[in-house]
């Protein structure tokens, strides 16, 4: 590797900068930004850094306009009625109040899904006495749902349009200003109070990925304290060497740096890597949700406000939703879990599959793709909480390990944790007390520690340990937990994802030979495709009866649905870190799983990445089945910031 | 000798340019679908000649760009916050709608008017420009009805390039006909310009250009004059999508050869 | 009662271009379906006497002419001034003129003046009721509108290529030379001459009937686990030859190129067809080796008639997006297709 010359990068020096635009840092600037300026038009509160000023605000969000990049939703929106007393749904687009809710265990009407005995006994019981129970095209309305499940008095928002709204309320205060299109590359450590920077990059050149364990930790020498952030370089090639128009991205300092960029975002992953997580915390549970905005067809039955949820089917692991917002447009899909122990698990195909199963096709038929998205879910909760702050910065959101497996809930939480800092920041504001560790903990974090968040995500904590041993335990396990205030659970700690996957020979056993499966190999290689297509044909899956409007290929719906693009001039945002391993690597599942077939077969079969189809669903980050070696509770993709991605607000 | 220029960039914002759209009957006439929820960008041809004046204003010291932009007020901030950060430019806001369908006429007529209330104006440093084209209405009209307005008639269109002359002429390139360029020399300002590509690549976001953009962005957001654009005398009996599918022939059972000829039989016809 | 006039433009010879008998065709058409409708004809130009005799057999009651050495330059100033001055002369209501570059540069203004509209890159105008309504696409050809105005002079730019071309023969035509009255400022600017692009863009040809949309599939591995790239080049630059088709590219295929990869070295983005591309217009489409996404085919919209060839019958192409799909082997296909076009 060639000695980087000194770049020369240009300063800007602001009070507050936040790292992405989605729930949580809505709900942070939409209480800040009302509180910044009298009703006299003076400063509540000064700036530091522009004196008679009040605090210079900034917002940087990765995605090309706000509301790109995030999910949703259904919602209790305890907390966003909190920050909105107000709030009707009629004034935001495709908002509507909740009404009826189902709970469904869909059976697999086609046989090809793969049962556990005990799932296929159950089934065969539902079947055998379907005269009694609610069951009608292939699907069991559970009669009873435990109440901590409903969402009534709720919403059913998109969370692009919401998010649209909620920026221009925040924007026009004046007071804050939110940059779409601008990914932060990293934060900025000043250690020991050396005036030195310190960067992730300038001491290893690959950021680190995310931090799970405690096994593997950066030295934290004296204090560390975070002093602003780093934006992405702009005009540089796939490797982020400078090309044409090279303009290296500017550090921006600040006094408080507010970490909300989700549960993939690099400078979270970046300050787990520096400061570790508390004794016992991991990150090892993910989903991937991939959804669907659909105009249904002009005679549906669904009426706005109903919500579904469904389980069983595609696969026993996936859970499959379906919101209806006014005017005949649905929001569908599925979460394909870091805990489905398959190889071959592509949410793109399971996703028509579940659309096609016959409790959802009869009202999805003849209805027209929208919008098409995926992002994912950071399921590890409380458990994988990271240090909600420290010395010049404080962590909320999802990647601060807010959002509750157990209800189905993150964005409430979120916000309510983004309001939480924003009304600690205030005080030390007025207090004029420094933003040191010492005074957030004592103000946001014991703030969010006596709130609803906290309670419920401890109810929630254990709650999903039992969905490692099987889909079975884990939904006897979410009830248990729910019913019981967490009292009581089911099974054991999670394992890192990498070490779940099996290699193909072993999921299809019985199912598909090990000659035949060679064969598929031999094929796809020669045709640089991914391998599940062929195996799910193999294994029962029927064809897709792709229709042009509804049912298209997958890179259609990236057009049709996403509206996938990304800029040029900024280096690959996804890296396969040791090569060597993918070489020699059989399962290759980051190529199976990646939502926006943007890691396809390359050279010799190894994986290869097209930044231009990807939609920073940061399923990759998990989808590895290669351990790092430099650090076991990671795995080898690397997953950095990056521009581009989806251009649809309506997910 | 330099001159300082006023430019003034005339540009809106249109769907992004992936999007789905789909025409729909509105009262008011036709609308496309989900209009408000769509993803906008600024303008692909203006936003080159926003760049493009932004350059000159950089190399001709003393000079000045404004952003005239008529759109729905809550659309148009969000488009600024992409290009603020781009280069610097003081906005001048309208709001009213960006939609393709209404009559360039009555949009250029509220955009000279905006141009002429400029505070400070000196017809003699003035340089129109915008977009040859919008990516909505697709016209190619509006600008040389706002320059007839304001009494520019030194006007290029599909600009390529322009190049200051030493004794203050400007030599200008259009496009023309077989991928050429017209190349013309005009005495001076005032001129109006409508864009083509030109030859800039698109700014690097800097985030300190925003800040200073912002000063006057939002301002101007909050004193947008509500424009009203009746659509007067202009009716729309349809508005379709083309019809897109067609009956495939799949021939599987051909000989190369055969398939070969024909091929070769209906190129020829 | 409508006045249509035809405005055109002399060519440097004097000649007519046919995009000035696509806007008579048009005019005559709308002239013929308009009962009581006047007809007639307005050329600006060096020598447009010329000009009016090669069309004199056409409908046309009346020739106008400005000309003069001010007014051979394709300029702002000049350009309007003369038009206005037929438009008035003719005491025209419906204006009837080719899109091409020159007259697109004025005929809004020309509008503006007159206190009429104009509506530009139309392709259709026609009557019915006595009304006229002409259609035009929006939103970068997405989408085709019918419309109707009320205000008058109305101005319509035909846009190149949508019309078929007036073939009506030569004579002698009387023309009523109308004088301009040129203000200083309308000369402000001189037209120096024109610029040639550079030769690069040499496979692409906008005039071409055929294009020629080559995919991945030329540069991936084939039946005998071999990429044939050398042999790609060789086939596709020989139909290029052969056929005098225009050429056109998947993103995939560019994309190789772009990497470093030099896979077929005459291709670009440049070639791109497709909704991050061109969407070019041609009678005819042939694609090879392509997949045939809907990324790639929204490119397509103005190709008439399309074929494909591909080795997979489940391709998009199947799905509505071609007319013909031949499931073959496109390396043997051209092979013989060359042979039997050379
Ligand atoms: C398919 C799906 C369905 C869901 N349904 C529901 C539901 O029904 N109800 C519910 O309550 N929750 C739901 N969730 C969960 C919910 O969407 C999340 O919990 C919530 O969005 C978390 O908010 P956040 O602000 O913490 O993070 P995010 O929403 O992830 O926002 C983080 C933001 O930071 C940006 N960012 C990341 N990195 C950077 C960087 N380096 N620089 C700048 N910006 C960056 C991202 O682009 C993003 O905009 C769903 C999630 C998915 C995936
Ligand atoms: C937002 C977005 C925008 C996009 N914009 C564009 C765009 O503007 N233009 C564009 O083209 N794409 C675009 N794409 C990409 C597009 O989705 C496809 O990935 C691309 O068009 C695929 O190119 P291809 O069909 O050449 O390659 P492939 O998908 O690799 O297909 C190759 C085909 O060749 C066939 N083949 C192989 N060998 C032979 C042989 N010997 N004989 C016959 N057939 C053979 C194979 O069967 C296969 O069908 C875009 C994608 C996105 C997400
Ligand atoms: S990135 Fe991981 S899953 Fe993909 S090939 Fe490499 S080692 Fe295997
Ligand atoms: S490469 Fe992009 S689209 Fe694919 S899994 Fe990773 S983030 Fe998602």
């Amino acid at each position: 590797m060639n000695e980087q010359p000194q770049i020369e990068r240009q300063r800007m020096d602001v009070d507050i900068v936040c790292v992405g635009f989605g729930p949580a840092t809505a709900g942070f600037l939409t209480t800040l930004s009302k509180q910044l300026i009298n009703p006299d038009g003076t400063p509540a509160v000064e700036s530091a850094t522009m004196p008679g000023m009040p605090p210079q605000v900034l917002c940087y969000e990765r995605a090309d306009d706000i509301g790109f990049g995030v999910s949703g939703v259904v919602t209790k929106a305890r907390a966003l009625r909190a920050s909105f007393p107000e709030i009707k749904t009629a004034g935001i687009p495709m908002a509507t109040p909740v009404g009826e809710e189902k709970v469904l265990y869909l059976l697999d009407p086609h046989g090809a899904s793969r049962r556990s005995t005990a799932l296929r006994l159950a089934d065969s019981l539902i079947r055998a006495t379907k005269f009694a129970l609610p069951v009608e095209n292939h699907a069991l309305n559970l009669p009873w749902t435990p109440s901590f499940l409903h969402k009534h008095d709720g919403m059913i928002l998109s969370m692009g349009q919401f998010m649209q709204w909620v920026g221009a309320q925040v924007q026009s205060t004046g007071t804050v200003q939110i940059w779409p299109g601008t990914p932060v590359a990293e934060v900025l450590i000043e250690k020991n109070g050396n005036a030195a920077v310190e960067t992730q990059s300038s001491e290893i050149k690959i950021p680190l990925t995310p931090s799970g364990g405690e096994s593997v930790r950066r030295p934290v020498g004296g204090a560390s304290k975070v002093i602003g952030v780093r934006l992405l370089d702009q005009g540089v090639d796939k490797k982020g060497n400078p090309a044409d128009g090279f303009t290296p991205g500017m550090d921006i300092h600040a006094a408080l740096t507010v970490v909300g960029d989700g549960p993939v975002g690099a400078i979270g992953q970046q300050l787990d890597a520096q400061f570790g997580l508390p004794p016992g915390n991991h990150i090892r549970d993910w989903a991937v949700g991939m959804k669907f905005v659909v105009d249904l067809p002009e005679d549906t039955t669904l009426k706005a406000g109903t919500v579904l949820h469904t389980f069983g089917y595609p696969e026993p692991e996936i859970f499959g939703f379906l919101y209806v917002h006014p005017d005949r447009v649905a929001s569908l899909g599925i979460f394909v879990p870091s805990w489905f122990d398959s190889p071959a698990r592509t949410a793109y195909r399971y996703l028509q599959h579940w659309m096609l199963h016959p409790y959802l096709w009869r009202h999805l038929k003849g209805g027209k793709l929208r919008s098409w998205g995926a992002k994912t879910l950071g399921e590890s909760g409380q458990h994988g909480e990271p240090h909600l702050t420290g010395d010049g910065y404080a962590r909320i959101g999802e990647g601060s390990g807010t959002t509750n497996v157990l209800t189905g809930s993150g964005v409430d939480e979120a916000w309510a944790t983004g309001t939480q800092l924003a009304e600690a920041v205030l005080e030390l504001l007025k207090a004029k007390k420094p933003f040191t560790k010492q005074n957030l903990d004592e103000t946001y974090v014991k703030r969010r520690r006596a709130s609803w968040v906290e309670t419920e995500g401890r109810v929630a904590k254990k709650s999903r340990d039992g969905f490692q041993t099987g889909v079975a335990t884990g939904m006897m396990g979410l009830a248990l937990a729910g019913l019981t205030n967490g009292k009581f659970s089911l099974g054991s700690a999670p394992v890192q994802p990498w070490k779940r996957i099996p290699t193909v020979e072993d999921y299809y056993a019985g199912r598909v030979s090990r000659e035949e499966i060679a064969k598929v190999r031999e094929e796809c290689k020669a045709k640089s495709a991914s391998l599940h297509g062929t195996l799910m044909d193999k294994v029962g899956w029927p064809a897709i009866p792709f229709d042009g409007q509804l049912l298209v290929s997958h890179q259609d719906a990236l057009l049709m649905g996403g509206k996938v693009q990304a800029p040029h001039g900024y280096a690959d945002h996804v890296v396969f870190q040791h090569p060597e391993l993918c070489t020699k690597c059989g399962e290759r599942i980051c190529i199976e799983a990646c939502s926006g077939q943007a890691i396809y077969p390359g050279e010799n079969g190894g994986p290869a990445f097209d930044r231009e189809k990807c939609i920073h669903c940061g399923a990759c980050l998990w989808n590895c089945s290669q351990a790092n070696p430099e650090n076991p509770e990671h795995m080898n993709i690397a997953f950095r910031a990056g521009t581009g991605g989806l251009h649809s607000a309506e997910n | 000798m330099s001159t300082a220029y006023q430019i003034v960039v005339c540009g809106s914002i249109v769907p992004d340019p992936l999007q789905t759209l789909e025409p729909v009957a509105a009262p008011t006439g036709p609308a496309l679908k989900n209009e408000m929820m769509l993803p906008a960008v600024l303008d692909p041809w203006a936003g080159h000649a926003l760049f493009e004046a932004a350059n000159l204003a950089k190399n001709t010291p003393g000079s000045k760009v404004w952003l005239v932009a008529l759109g729905p007020k809550a659309k148009l901030q969000q488009v600024m916050m992409t290009v603020a950060q781009k280069v610097p430019f003081e906005l001048v806001a309208l709001d009213g709608s960006a939609s393709g369908f209404t009559d360039a006429t009555e949009t250029a007529a509220a955009l000279a008017d905006a141009i002429a209330a400029i505070p400070g104006l000196d017809k003699s440093k003035l340089l129109v420009f915008g977009g040859w084209e919008s990516a909505s209405r697709g016209a190619g009209a509006t600008l040389q009805m706002v320059g007839e307005r304001l009494g520019i008639t030194d006007q290029f269109q599909g600009v390529d390039q322009l190049t200051l002359n030493a004794d203050g002429s400007l030599e200008i390139l259009e496009r023309i006909e077989g991928g050429k360029h017209q190349v013309s020399k005009c005495a001076g300002a005032p001129a109006l310009l409508g864009w083509a590509t030109g030859n800039l690549p698109e700014p690097k976001n800097n985030p300190q250009v925003g800040m200073v953009n912002m000063r006057t962005v939002m301002p101007a957001l909050q004193k947008a004059k509500p424009t009203k654009l009746a659509g007067e005398g202009l009716t729309f009996a349809s508005v379709a999508l083309p019809k897109q599918l067609r009956e495939t022939q799949i021939v599987k059972d051909k000989s190369p050869d055969e398939i070969a000829k024909e091929i070769v039989e209906w190129i020829k016809k | 009662m409508e006045t249509i006039l035809v405005l055109a433009h002399t060519e440097n010879d004097g000649s007519l271009a046919k995009t000035a008998r696509e806007a008579l065709h048009a005019a005559a058409t709308l002239h013929k379906s308009l009962a009581g409708s006047k007809l007639v004809v307005g050329l600006v130009g060096d020598n447009v006497q010329a000009a009016a005799n090669s069309i004199a057999a056409c409908p046309a009651t009346k020739y106008f002419g400005v000309t003069g050495a001010e007014f051979t330059q394709p300029r702002y100033g000049t350009d309007t001034a003369a038009a206005e001055a037929i438009c008035k002369t003719a005491q025209a209501t419906v204006v009837v003129a080719p899109a091409t570059s020159r007259w697109a540069r004025v005929l809004p203004g020309v509008a503006q003046r007159l206190g009429g509209r104009a509506d530009t890159h139309v392709t259709g105008a026609a009557a019915a009721d006595g009304k006229i309504s002409v259609n035009r696409w929006y939103y970068r050809q997405r989408m085709e509108s019918s419309q109707t105005r009320t205000q008058r002079p109305w101005i319509l730019g035909i846009d190149p290529g949508s019309q078929s071309a007036c073939d009506c023969g030569a004579g002698t035509a009387s023309v009523e030379m109308v004088a301009v009255n040129l203000p200083d400022t309308a000369k402000r600017t001189t037209v120096v001459g024109v610029r040639e692009p550079k030769a690069d863009a040499q496979t692409i040809r906008p005039d071409a009937q055929l294009l020629f949309v080559t995919g991945a599939g030329w540069t991936k591995k084939q039946a005998d686990g071999q990429t044939h790239v050398p042999e790609a080049e060789k086939l596709i630059l020989g139909f290029l030859k052969a056929s005098r088709a225009s050429l056109g590219s998947s993103k995939s295929l560019v994309d190789l190129g772009g990497e470093g990869q030099a896979v077929l070295p005459f291709l670009s983005h440049l070639n791109q067809i497709g909704q991050t591309g061109a969407t070019p217009r041609h009678a005819k489409g042939l694609s090879t080796c392509c997949h045939g996404e809907e990324p790639h085919t929204v490119g397509w919209r103005f190709i008439n008639e399309r074929r494909a060839i591909s080795l997979d019958p489940n391709c998009g192409w199947a799905r509505g997006k071609a007319d013909v799909l031949y499931v073959a082997d496109a390396f043997q296909v051209i092979a013989k297709v060359n042979e039997l076009l050379a």
